[in-house]
């Protein structure tokens, strides 16, 4: 990342720069008849400001909780701990899980908002489109003149016709455009962090497209920071300048998205890999990976994706990895990690020229991938990314 | 427009075809009006006319020749109520429409009264058990919700005729308005009217409150859950907006056509109701009628009957819309 000091030697290696929000040994726990269940397990991660970083896991692996947690948002009974800090642009920061329940309402919405996974239910049936921008901007005490005025822009930039989408009813908006307002909704009172659940999940593949490049251009003209929530790694990796990847409630690993998809350093990164579509993998070459993801009440002791790993040894059996520099811009908890290109390499070579010109790595794009290989410090070819969605170049 | 037109004609039709069975079923019934007045008159004024005099005399009275063909009395029947005759009662010795212009307004009052306070009460109520659900407010007022619901509105109005009227009076246990006030705009006479209706609007309202209640309840948890109440409170509005414009709104909409269906219920249920207060409404005359066979009677207070749940239900289609924008009326095929 450009924006990253290259000298992180002074820091943890979760933190950057000039976090906007940072997340300290965040948990979610729920209280339930069978035990505690502990959806969001100890997690400590700085989001840079104006970034765009990219959240994955299969389903069930406390990546919306992750999202919920950034808003202290979690849904009753959950209980959230740790610490939540946002860094407004200027002024000092603010300890998300002290503020008053008066504060709370304010600061979400105006500081950091939410699009929710589902957006065809994220509107009122029986009101209007208009309405639910209006009664937000009158909550939030703001000027409802010049409050309507952004949300028409918004919409606009979103290429909404506000005429036509404000006097609707959702049911009268497609799938496409309800997520559409619901991002123009969740723009409205100007916040400086924007936390996409699944905002794609329930959309064709050409509007998933045409949302993200959306989000990209919004991202620019409003100088915002987005955290995108998704099962969906080559999409997401299109937008995203880092991405972190949740396993069992916990971040695994986190880097680069460059990074993340050329040199993938724990076992999982590796099979979540392997195991996504993609048209230029011949269908043989797919694999799923073994096993179940775990039950939140009853995570794997030391490492939890032990009982599915193939280099797990008793240490991981025996204790919780800490998360380990690869570069300096990727870290992994894995005690393996230097083992794991040999023991899961990569299924399909493709190329993503698109996202080259934008790296400062050292040496990965040039066009010809067999150079490219020749060059990464890793002795085999196997680091060559699972870029999947097949139309990117 | 042209739906309009549709369900008048949808009504009209259901109206006709009601008067046209109840009045099948109602010859089919064995005796009669006639022989009833004929009796009776016979045993007041002696035996010295002749049976067949007043049989006559009767039968030039009432609308309806009960020997007449079926078909015939039919058509001179409905012939009648086309032109806005409903006959003539023969043990009030009234017109029928009289009786019933009179009754009218009193029925309707009582119905109003009892439809307002149920649903007021079990949306209320329904909407505070979905918030607290689960605590032991929730659990009790279900319980108590059951318990009413299983008890019969007559036993109810039995009961509080036996302890509310006579043994405590407390409220008067009979009749539509205090015998010694004048009808008319003041201020004694509405008093008085309230008073009266009290006892069997509650013997409706607290035996019936329960079920909408519970429904409410449950359309309440369901609308808690759905995602665009969670959007809403991250959005920061006020929890009244949210409770009124969000989850009641919603949580309102299925209980509307059960509003409308229950007008028809409440008709069915002031034949025992108003029989047990005396409180001469529809219901009241409609008992007299089946109780004397008083055929003209009975056919009018099945019609009003019959006419107030057709217009409820017409009400209800063509206002849905208005209610839940997802539901076209008009034109526009129903998208359920």
């Amino acid at each position: 990342m450009s924006t990253y000091e290259r000298s992180q030697h002074d820091r943890a290696l979760y933190e950057t720069a000039d976090p906007v929000i940072e997340l300290r040994d965040a948990e979610v726990v729920f209280e339930m008849d069978r035990g505690v269940s502990r959806v969001l397990d100890n997690v400590t991660l700085d989001i840079q400001r104006n970034e765009v970083l990219g959240i994955v896991g299969e389903s069930g692996s406390g990546k919306s909780m992750l999202a919920s947690a950034m808003l202290d948002a979690v849904v009753d009974p959950g209980v959230l701990s740790g610490q939540v800090t946002y860094h407004p642009a200027d002024g000092h920061p603010v300890d998300v899980l002290e503020l008053s329940e008066r504060e709370l309402l304010k600061h979400r919405w105006e500081d950091i908002s939410m699009v929710f996974q589902g957006a065809m239910s994220s509107f009122n049936p029986t009101m209007e489109v208009g309405e639910h921008f209006e009664e937000t901007i009158e909550a939030h005490d703001y000027d409802i003149g010049a409050g309507m005025d952004r949300a028409r822009e918004l919409l606009e930039d979103l290429y909404l016709d506000p005429d036509r989408v404000l006097p609707s009813y959702p049911h009268e908006l497609s799938g496409g455009m309800k997520q559409r307002a619901l991002i123009a909704l969740s723009l409205v009172l100007e916040p400086d962090v924007l936390v996409m659940d699944e905002p794609t999940a329930a959309l064709d593949l050409l509007m998933q497209r045409s949302i993200l490049s959306l989000l990209e251009s919004l991202k620019e003209k409003y100088d915002l920071t987005l955290i995108f929530i998704t099962h969906d790694l080559p999409l997401v990796a299109e937008l995203a300048d880092r991405l972190a990847v949740m396993y069992a409630f916990e971040l695994v690993e986190i880097g680069a998205t460059e990074e993340i998809l050329r040199r993938g350093s724990h076992p999982y990164t590796r099979s979540l890999l392997n195991a996504t579509p993609n048209l230029d993998a011949p269908l043989e070459e797919m694999r799923p990976i073994e096993g179940a993801a775990p039950d939140p009440v009853d995570v794997p002791s030391g490492c939890s994706y032990h009982p599915r790993c193939p280099l797990a040894d008793d240490e991981c059996v025996a204790s919780d990895p800490a998360f380990q520099a690869v570069s300096d811009e990727h870290s992994v908890a894995c005690y393996h990690w230097q083992d794991a290109p040999d023991a899961i390499p990569f299924n399909v070579e493709v190329e993503v020229a698109e996202d080259c010109p934008q790296t400062d790595k050292e040496g990965e794009c040039l066009p010809d991938e067999r150079t490219a290989d020749s060059s990464e410090p890793e002795p085999q070819q196997a680091e060559n990314r699972a870029e999947t969605d097949g139309g990117d170049q | 427009m042209n739906w309009v037109l549709k369900r008048t004609g949808q009504s009209v039709f259901t109206v006709w075809a009601v008067a046209t069975i109840s009045f099948g079923l109602i010859r089919l019934m064995p005796g009669g009006a006639e022989d009833i007045i004929v009796a009776r008159i016979h045993e007041s004024q002696g035996s010295d006319v002749p049976a067949e005099v007043i049989r006559e005399q009767v039968q030039h009275r009432i609308n309806i020749d009960p020997n007449a063909p079926i078909h015939e009395a039919y058509l001179q029947y409905m012939g009648g109520l086309v032109r806005g005759d409903f006959g003539h009662s023969v043990y009030l010795n009234r017109d029928v429409a009289t009786i019933l212009a009179e009754a009218l307004p009193w029925t309707i009052f009582l119905m109003a009264i009892s439809t307002l306070l149920t649903f007021g009460l079990a949306l209320s109520l329904g909407a505070m058990m979905a918030y607290k659900e689960g605590t032991r407010f929730d659990i009790s007022q279900t319980g108590v919700a059951i318990l009413t619901t299983s008890i019969p509105y007559y036993v109810a109005a039995v009961l509080f005729i036996a302890y509310l009227g006579n043994r405590t009076s407390i409220f008067p246990a009979r009749g539509r308005y205090p015998a010694v006030v004048e009808p008319g705009f003041t201020i004694q006479f509405i008093v008085g009217s309230f008073h009266h209706a009290i006892l069997p609007a509650a013997s409706f309202v607290l035996t019936v409150y329960g079920l909408t209640a519970l429904a409410m309840r449950g359309n309440s948890i369901q609308i808690l859950g759905e995602d665009y109440v969670r959007v809403a409170r991250l959005r920061g509005l006020s929890d009244r907006r949210i409770a009124l414009r969000y989850v009641g709104r919603n949580a309102v909409l299925p209980m509307y056509t059960s509003l409308l269906i229950s007008i028809g219920f409440m008709f069915g249920g002031s034949i025992i109701l108003e029989e047990l207060f005396q409180y001469p409404g529809i219901g009241y005359y409609m008992y007299q009628a089946i109780e004397y066979q008083d055929m003209p009677l009975m056919m009018g207070t099945f019609l009003v009957i019959t006419v107030a749940v057709v217009i409820a239900l017409f009400v209800g289609d063509a206002t849905y819309s208005k209610l839940d924008p997802r539901i076209k009326s008009g034109d526009d095929s129903e998208s359920y």
